[in-house]
């Protein structure tokens, strides 16, 4: 029976099967802090133990200080990360604590430190898991409940095997754009439920072309088109990343022959069906950027704040609250919306290609008065290649704040956040009321169009600042 | 867990669309390491007049409430039964989500269109929690809404014969709901699914021997 890429690596682990209930085996699980001091509480409530510590993988992120990561002023977030320490150490499970070299958003450190694999399970009490689909693994957020169920049986209840939605990206990605603004254009098509009960595999010439690093962003704002997962088939660039560079968990020598040779097979095959599709042109894309308070609220960079009546009826309810919310008066230009505040950073836009991109647009130019902009790499290894190809110093220069790895001012768990009213461009996944701080205004956008924001103090289309 | 078969409770409307988990909790609120203690944080930055929210770690001391959140208004206290909008529960997988809604009092959660209702990822930590979450219809729902909208409406909603009946005055609205039979089996029973899970270990063990060399991690 052909399958599609998604189809073959659910098969691959469902242990059993029955009656609309599917037990798939997990090949890894990632934890850190929030989602998980419940789930060890419940196991030793129980007498159980962590079946697998070798196939778990634990790091602190959420609620590190990224100004100075070992200054951890509030009590709560220091009693949460001193509860993970203690039950890494009862457990045995990996755990990579701040300052450790590998410590950093457990989405980032993932893939770098060779855990992620194509073709495996990955789970962690965290939406974003879908980041890692990037590689062709199934990977996924889940509960506390079941991140306990993962540690003591190393296997999940799901129901029967979700649809497969196809999102094929045609076309050539414009100069300017970004992997962000493929995403972004992907969730403003489908809504924030297009991809509810589906997993979303990616695919198409403009897929093809990008690094891993975009296919991360890519695939991790899957879940806010509402699927739980989305992935991309591996190939040679999939590859590479593991021959080029030494990633510690990935198989070496031999196995890594024997590995490549099975991931060449996960692929969709020709004559197999998506249960639905859609296709978006990449080269007809410009920036994107979202106005509202749910990710699908997008306009173009271009454009101008959209009026109710230009709005489908079943989202004008919605969309009304969104505009007393975020302050905005319909029709306004998006480029004369000034900004307080610029965050580059997160698991959607922490990677090295991610302050690559913020530093080319930044470089030689400095943060307009009055804005404050934070870069925060997405991992201690992220801030350390960025040092070796002087990245900080493009930033400082500009006079932005460069961080230390955490997720900061994503969402708002620790000093980073935005003040009552204040209004900010950030590369982050959610422009959800409260997100990045109670009262704060959150718009989404690539790093580049972060950093043109930045230098600008308004939101710039960054194709613009280009021609230089 | 409780096992759950029929529930019979007082509604109330929310009716908002895309009302996401940041929403229900905000994520200062996960700073907790506790279980309990999450029903007076639901809908912390909404249900209370400004300021009011609770501290962290001290949810018994919030302020006043704002009489213009939906569900402050008088005729919705004591409520069990909470009607709510498309993609409820979307965004982040918290847990603390579901703890709220269950820790506040609410024993079932409604919201239409089937596979729209609910963001995959709390429907699961519903079930996993002996909350039910149940999609219906959208014209079913609008009935519902219709009836219970104004305030003071009561529902028998029956896990054995899969039907919700709402009652306002001299107004009845039944309406069947669809839950697949193994989430069905689970919440009637009440099973803790670690346990279950522990009796196929032979065939966990057998899966684990017959994986291929590639995918156990190198110790690094």
């Amino acid at each position: 029976m052909p399958a599609t890429l998604f189809q073959k690596v659910w098969d691959r682990h469902v242990l059993s099967n029955t009656n609309e209930a599917t037990l798939l085996y997990i090949d890894r699980h990632l934890v850190h802090e929030v989602t998980s001091p419940q789930a060890f509480d419940g196991l030793r409530l129980a007498g159980r133990k962590v079946r697998r510590p070798d196939l778990t993988f634990a790091t602190i992120d959420h609620n590190v200080p990224t100004e100075d990561q070992l200054n951890i002023g509030d009590p709560l977030s220091r009693r949460q990360i001193e509860t993970l320490r203690s039950n890494a150490r009862e457990s045995g499970v990996n755990f990579y604590d701040i300052q450790s070299g590998r410590q950093g958003i457990v989405h980032v450190i993932g893939p770098e430190l060779g855990i992620t694999l194509p073709g495996t399970t990955i789970v962690c009490g965290d939406s974003h898991t879908s980041t890692h689909g990037a590689f062709g693994a199934l990977a996924f957020g889940i509960g506390t409940s079941e991140v306990e169920h993962v540690l003591a049986t190393q296997t999940l209840w799901q129901g029967k095997r979700p649809a497969a939605l196809g999102v094929e990206v045609t076309g050539v990605l414009p100069p300017g754009l970004e992997p962000k603004d493929i995403i972004l254009a992907v969730i403003r098509a489908i809504g924030t439920a297009g991809g509810t009960g589906t997993v979303i595999e990616y695919y198409g010439p403009a897929i093809r072309a990008l690094s891993m690093e975009g296919r991360m962003t890519v695939c991790n704002m899957s879940i806010e088109g509402g699927a739980r997962a989305g992935l991309i088939a591996p190939d040679d660039v999939t590859f590479e990343y593991f021959t080029k560079t030494e990633r510690p968990f990935a198989p070496k020598g031999a196995a890594l022959d024997a590995a490549i040779a099975d991931w060449k097979t996960l692929a969709t095959d020709p004559d197999a069906q998506f249960d639905s599709h859609v296709t978006i042109d990449a080269s007809k894309l410009v920036p994107q950027i979202t106005w509202g308070t749910n990710p699908a609220m997008t306009v173009d960079a271009d454009g101008r704040i959209p009026t109710l009546e230009e709005l489908p009826a079943s989202v004008r309810e919605e969309a009304g609250r969104a505009y007393q919310y975020m302050g905005l008066t319909p029709g306004t230009p998006v480029s004369e919306i000034p900004i307080d505040v610029v965050f580059i950073g997160s698991c959607t836009n922490g990677r090295i290609e991610d302050l690559r991109a913020a530093a080319q647009v930044m470089k030689g130019r400095k943060v307009a008065p009055g804005v404050r902009t934070l870069v925060v790499p997405g991992s201690e290894q992220v801030r350390s290649q960025a040092h070796a190809e002087g990245l900080d110093r493009v930033f400082e220069e500009a006079g932005a704040e460069w961080r230390q790895a955490g997720c900061s001012m994503c969402l708002a768990m620790n000093p980073d956040r935005l003040q009552p009213g204040q209004r900010a461009a950030s590369t982050s996944n959610r422009n959800f009321e409260g997100r990045q701080g109670p009262g704060g205004r959150t718009h989404l956008v690539s790093p580049s169009m972060a950093a043109a924001a930045a230098v600008t103090g308004r939101f710039t289309d960054v194709r613009r600042l280009l021609d230089r | 867990m409780n096992p759950f078969t029929v529930h019979r409770g007082k509604v109330a409307v929310l009716d908002w669309t895309d009302v996401n988990t940041d929403l229900i909790i905000p994520a200062r609120y996960l700073k907790r390491i506790e279980r309990v203690g999450y029903g007076k944080l639901l809908f912390a930055d909404k249900r209370y007049a400004a300021g009011g929210a609770p501290p962290i770690d001290e949810p018994d001391k919030h302020g006043p409430l704002d009489p213009s959140f939906p569900l402050n208004r008088p005729e919705n206290q004591g409520a069990s039964v909470l009607v709510v909008g498309r993609n409820f529960g979307c965004g982040s997988s918290r847990e603390h989500a579901v703890w709220a809604v269950a820790q506040a009092g609410y024993a079932v959660v409604i919201a239409p269109g089937k596979d729209e209702g609910f963001a995959d990822i709390f429907e699961g930590n519903a079930l996993n929690n002996g909350l039910l979450a149940v999609e219906v219809p959208q014209a079913d729902w609008d009935r519902i809404v219709e009836l219970a909208g104004p305030g003071g409406a009561e529902a028998v909603v029956d896990l054995r014969s899969l039907t919700i009946t709402v009652t306002a005055g001299a107004a009845t609205v039944e309406v069947p709901f669809f839950i697949p039979e193994t989430r069905r089996e689970r919440l009637l029973q009440g099973l803790d699914s670690i346990s279950e899970t522990l009796l196929l270990e032979t065939d966990i063990a057998r899966y684990e021997q017959s994986s291929p060399a590639w995918i156990r991690p190198t110790t690094a």
